[in-house]
């Protein structure tokens, strides 16, 4: 292990364990308005006339007409409106803010708000959508000639389900306009994209927005375009109000009702089979996008880059497409697109295999691509693919062969067990040229005259340790103490736009820009005096340069890869299953802090165990999601870990931070597969949606005994 | 601000409940779901009487206000009891919740009170001038129906503890902690001389109250092993017409499915 990897103790620890961490709800509200948002209870309407209560003094309303720049909260595309104008899209899609001191007289009043609708058919079942917002091909090699020669054709339907981030924090922000400079401040994880939505939406110049993240309390991806809707919303309202704050904070119920999740889907798989070995591939991945199209995008995009997961396949065919419905607005979740297709992958490679009648981790490792294979996209993996070493370090920790040969046995009692495992990979950082041609990354580091050290940049600690990663690297560079190099919560008056905290890119991306700035800022250095230095980001030359409209080039520069075996048994009574181990090799590059890194699969493991099982989220047949609290959508809780055996492979990254990759959303991505690979062996049946219930499980139970 | 009336005995609670229009308050962890802010409240979390751990003769007397914490780390309380206690909610709501909380919430997904029913527990309710002991059967009357004055309390849980040692618990709930109960199923069962003693059931969180059917468990009471295996059949199906279970987050046939493998599983542990 290098040095630097050593764990320390975070350098927000000790405010966050006493109590002492400012989230956005813990301002004094004494002088502030409180703000309560009308949204639509149709999935689909015409807004004919709204009439407004008589209101008492101090309270007013806010709607798209008191927008003072454009009606839109710039994402990607910019088609959600700050607040709906002509028609409501989905049931939630915000109409107005009510605006005042008291939150109780706010409900009471907004109770009397009269809405005229005229009601327009609404689509809420992905399958009879017909508009796609986004539609991609792309491909490689001789499909005619794969599916011309095949010996066996497979063809099976993969779904997944909606998943919510569920950080502990809902979303809140705090807007206040005051000498013609909108401050908007909270809980967020990309205070720039925050700015730029400001910006568009009051019509305003960059310098006169400023963006404050607070200590935010989780994120994982939820908060990556979210608040730059809610800042618009909240940003007007602060304007109207003419000096005074206001705030919006979300209870539990709004936020997980009403607030991004990540996309359910449904992709169709067709492969060609030819003397025991997948010649072709055919992929339709169709993602739910609600409403908006708000980063289905740029989600899509990395979904159907994983298409053909980590095998080597000579002939691709791949088809994405984000499909409109009139459902909530589907964003980011850790893994951004990937756990979807990589579900549809790892599962239609176990079915191949069984119908062939062969292992399926060894029909597996025959399909792997290595250093050198071309990707789904015509790039390169340029690095060593350690995935053999990892799959034998989680075979040996897991006794993977005995315990696989044993449950394929005749299982008897109550009790069936089995045991899978998933190989994947998560392209590190942004997808395609992102970073160079829309990120420009620029940070600085900021030298004081007595030799401590500021960094500034543009990344939000969401609990991933980033302010503690990020100082340690610098502090490394310049032999400083810890406590000598600081990183507060990013300031859009004092910080450059570094960019936004997503994509496993912070510390990778960021992180080296900063080791850059510390080398020469030590080359620098003048004892007594207040110094700055400036880094840009530059592409990687071996890069071989990304063009999205074919899909061509190198997606990512490298890849994090992940091997991970989960073991269950499921109760034949009542089709119960409990993980009774999980062990997973992941190759982040060099942990930059070990706690923190195996925090992070740790924690991102059991989301992805999760979101196979217990999570359960759906909008009825009206477009309305009712599992809206914590009582009704489930996520494990402390008694759910399972024995969790994670061990870190270190392939370090040339152009990353002492060798680092991309971390963050790598663990979630494979698990569900690994878990329903064993769910599978347990129960001697196939599984080709998630989340899988126990309802399910008993399902299967009986369809065994009756076969 | 919350209103409310702290009385230190028992006797002073009911004088309260007798007077005002209050809502008893125990831990307060059903009630704080969705607070009523006119609402007065009467707590009773702290009134020794209503506190007490006693055992006379063949019943178990448990006050009305234990927690649950409480009941878990105390000796007298039966395995099956402390089985179900468990798997409640987490730490944080065990401390502060109660059983007579449980019970007077009126779900058939409480957990503790499915404990009662198998054991045919009885209910003290006190108001200030009467005193009166009930079946627990007989004080759910259907869902959220329940046989309680508005100027009762209950005080008192009775347990007759006699046939409690053997017993079958299984509750599905969607994870291991902070669940309700989908399906929870508890059975009694106990031979002498080669016979069956006794025999109870109870399922929980299939129909708006707990289901107990006596009449069904008598057809085995009485019987050698080789007869009980003769009536299991019948046994079984009569509990299939008598199981109708609601629809709700899982369906009514997995619901039905998992009772009646619950109950065979029951038997069949027994030797039956
Ligand atoms: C997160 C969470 C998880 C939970 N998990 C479970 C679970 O797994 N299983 C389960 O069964 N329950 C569960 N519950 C429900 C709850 O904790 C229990 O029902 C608990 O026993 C209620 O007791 P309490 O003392 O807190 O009741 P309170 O909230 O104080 O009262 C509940 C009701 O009973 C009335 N009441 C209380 N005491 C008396 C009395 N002595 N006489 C007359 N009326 C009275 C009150 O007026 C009120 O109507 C959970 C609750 C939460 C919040």
């Amino acid at each position: 292990m290098m040095p630097i990897s050593q764990s320390v103790i975070k350098k927000d620890h000790l405010a966050k364990a006493c109590g002492q961490a400012m989230y956005v709800a813990d301002y004094d509200t004494t002088q502030m308005l409180q703000g309560l948002i009308l949204r639509s209870p149709h999935a689909h309407a015409k807004i004919l006339s709204m009439t407004y209560p008589p209101l008492p003094e101090g309270y007013f309303t806010v709607d798209y007409r008191d927008v003072p720049g454009i009606n839109e909260v710039h994402i990607v595309k910019d088609d959600t409106p700050v607040y709906a104008d002509a028609t409501v899209e989905y049931i939630g899609d915000p109409i107005m803010m009510l605006v005042g001191p008291d939150e109780r007289e706010l409900e009471r009043l907004l109770a009397q708000i009269e809405v005229n609708y005229e009601l327009l058919p609404a689509i809420i079942d992905v399958r009879d959508g017909d508009t796609a917002f986004f539609d991609y091909h792309f491909g490689k090699g001789d499909m005619d000639q794969a599916w011309a020669e095949a010996d066996q054709i497979f063809e099976e339907c993969f779904e997944t389900g909606y998943q919510e981030q569920a950080y502990l924090e809902p979303q809140g922000l705090i807007a206040d306009y005051n000498q013609g400079k909108i401050t908007v401040r909270g809980s967020m994880q990309c205070p720039y994209y925050v700015h730029g939505a400001l910006a568009k939406a009051l019509g305003l110049t960059p310098d006169k927005v400023r963006v404050i993240q607070d200590v935010t309390g989780g994120g994982f991806g939820g908060k990556e375009d979210y608040p730059s809707i809610l800042a618009c919303q909240v940003a007007v309202a602060a304007y109207k109000a003419k000096g005074q704050p206001v705030r919006v904070i979300f209870g539990r119920r709004e936020d997980m009702e009403f607030t991004s999740k990540r996309h359910p889907s449904r992709c169709t798989y067709k492969a060609a089979v030819k003397n025991g070995r997948v010649t072709a591939l055919d992929a339709d991945v169709i993602f739910n996008a609600g409403a908006y199209t708000t980063l289905s995008a740029v989600v899509l995009q990395r979904g159907i880059i994983a298409a053909s997961g980590v095998y080597d396949i000579p002939a691709l065919k791949v088809h994405g497409a984000a499909i409109k419905t009139n459902t909530v607005p589907n964003g980011a979740y850790r893994g951004f697109g990937a756990p979807q297709t990589f579900f549809a992958v790892e599962m239609l490679m176990e079915h191949i295999a069984n119908a062939l009648d062969e292992e399926p981790l060894a029909f597996k490792l025959r399909h792997m691509v290595r250093q050198g294979s071309v990707t789904s996209t015509g790039g390169r993996y340029h690095f060593p693919v350690p995935l053999p070493a990892m799959v034998d370090e989680v075979r040996k920790m897991s006794d993977f062969e005995q315990k696989r040969q044993v449950y394929a046995r005749q299982q008897t009692g109550t009790t069936r067990r089995g045991i899978g495992i998933s190989l994947w990979f998560h392209g590190a950082g942004f997808t395609g040229s992102g970073e160079r041609d829309i990120i420009k990354a620029v940070t600085r580091l900021h030298k004081l005259a007595d030799g401590r050290v500021e960094i500034l940049a543009s990344q939000s600690d969401i609990g991933q340790g980033i302010k503690t990663t990020l100082c340690k690297i610098v502090a490394n560079e310049l032999n400083l103490p810890l406590d000598q190099v600081s990183y507060d919560n990013p300031d859009t008056d004092r910080v450059p736009d570094s960019g936004p905290t997503v994509a496993s890119r912070s510390l990778m991306t960021v992180g080296e820009l900063l080791r850059r700035a510390a080398i020469r800022l030590r080359s620098q250095w003048q004892e007594g005096v207040e110094q700055t230095v400036e880094e840009h980001f530059k592409e990687p030359d071996f890069v071989i340069p990304f063009y999205i409209d074919k899909f061509q080039g190198d997606a990512y520069p490298t890849y994090a890869w992940g091997v991970c075996a989960v073991e269950v048994a499921v109760d034949t009574l009542t089709g119960v299953n409990e993980i009774t181990g999980t062990w997973a090799s992941f190759d982040v590059g060099t942990p930059i802090d070990l706690n923190i890194v195996i925090g992070q699969m740790e924690g991102g493991l059991l989301q992805g165990l999760g979101y196979a099982s217990m999570e359960q989220l759906a909008a009825d047949q009206k477009g309305r999601i009712r599992n809206h609290s914590f009582s009704d959508y489930i996520i494990p809780t402390a008694m759910d870990v399972p024995l969790m055996k994670v061990q870190l492979h270190v392939e370090a990254y040339p152009d990353g931070p002492y060798g680092a990759k991309g971390a963050g959303e790598l663990p979630l991505v494979g698990a569900a597969p690994a878990y329903m690979s064993a769910l599978e062996q347990a129960l001697a049946g196939p599984i080709n949606h998630i989340p899988f219930s126990a309802e399910d499980a008993l399902k299967l139970i009986r369809q065994s005994r009756r076969a | 601000m919350v209103n409310g009336f702290s009385p230190a005995t028992l006797q002073e609670a009911l004088e309260i409940r007798a007077r005002h229009s209050v809502t008893p308050y125990a831990g307060g962890t059903d009630l704080m779901i969705n607070p009523d802010p006119d609402a007065v409240y009467l707590f009773v979390n702290h009134i020794p009487e209503m506190k007490q751990i006693e055992q006379r003769g063949d019943q178990l007397h448990l006050g009305a206000a234990c927690t649950y914490t409480q009941l878990l780390e105390h000796p007298l309380t039966p395995a099956i009891l402390k089985a179900a206690i468990d798997l409640i909610a987490a730490p944080a709501i065990r401390n502060e919740g109660t059983i007579g909380g449980n019970i007077a919430n009126g779900s058939a997904k409480a957990d503790s009170v499915l404990i009662f029913f198998v054991a045919d527990a009885s209910l003290k309710l006190n108001s200030q001038s009467a005193e009166r002991i009930i079946p627990i059967r007989d004080f759910y009357r259907e869902r959220k129906q329940l046989d309680l004055r508005p100027d009762e309390l209950i005080t008192e849980i009775i347990l007759p503890t006699k046939w409690l040692d053997h017993y079958y618990y299984k509750k599905v709930g969607a994870r291991k902690a902070l669940a309700i109960s989908r399906v929870v199923f508890a059975g009694l069962l106990t031979w002498q001389d080669d016979v069956i003693a006794h025999c109870a059931t109870a399922f929980g969180a299939v129909s708006g109250v707990v289901l107990r059917c006596p009449e069904l468990d008598a057809l085995l009471i009485g019987k050698t092993r080789s007869e009980a295996q003769a009536a299991k059949a019948g046994y079984l199906a009569a509990f299939g017409d008598m199981i109708a279970p609601i629809q709700g987050r899982v369906s009514a046939e997995y619901r039905k499915e998992v009772c009646l493998n619950l109950l065979t599983d029951f038997l069949t542990s027994n030797g039956i």
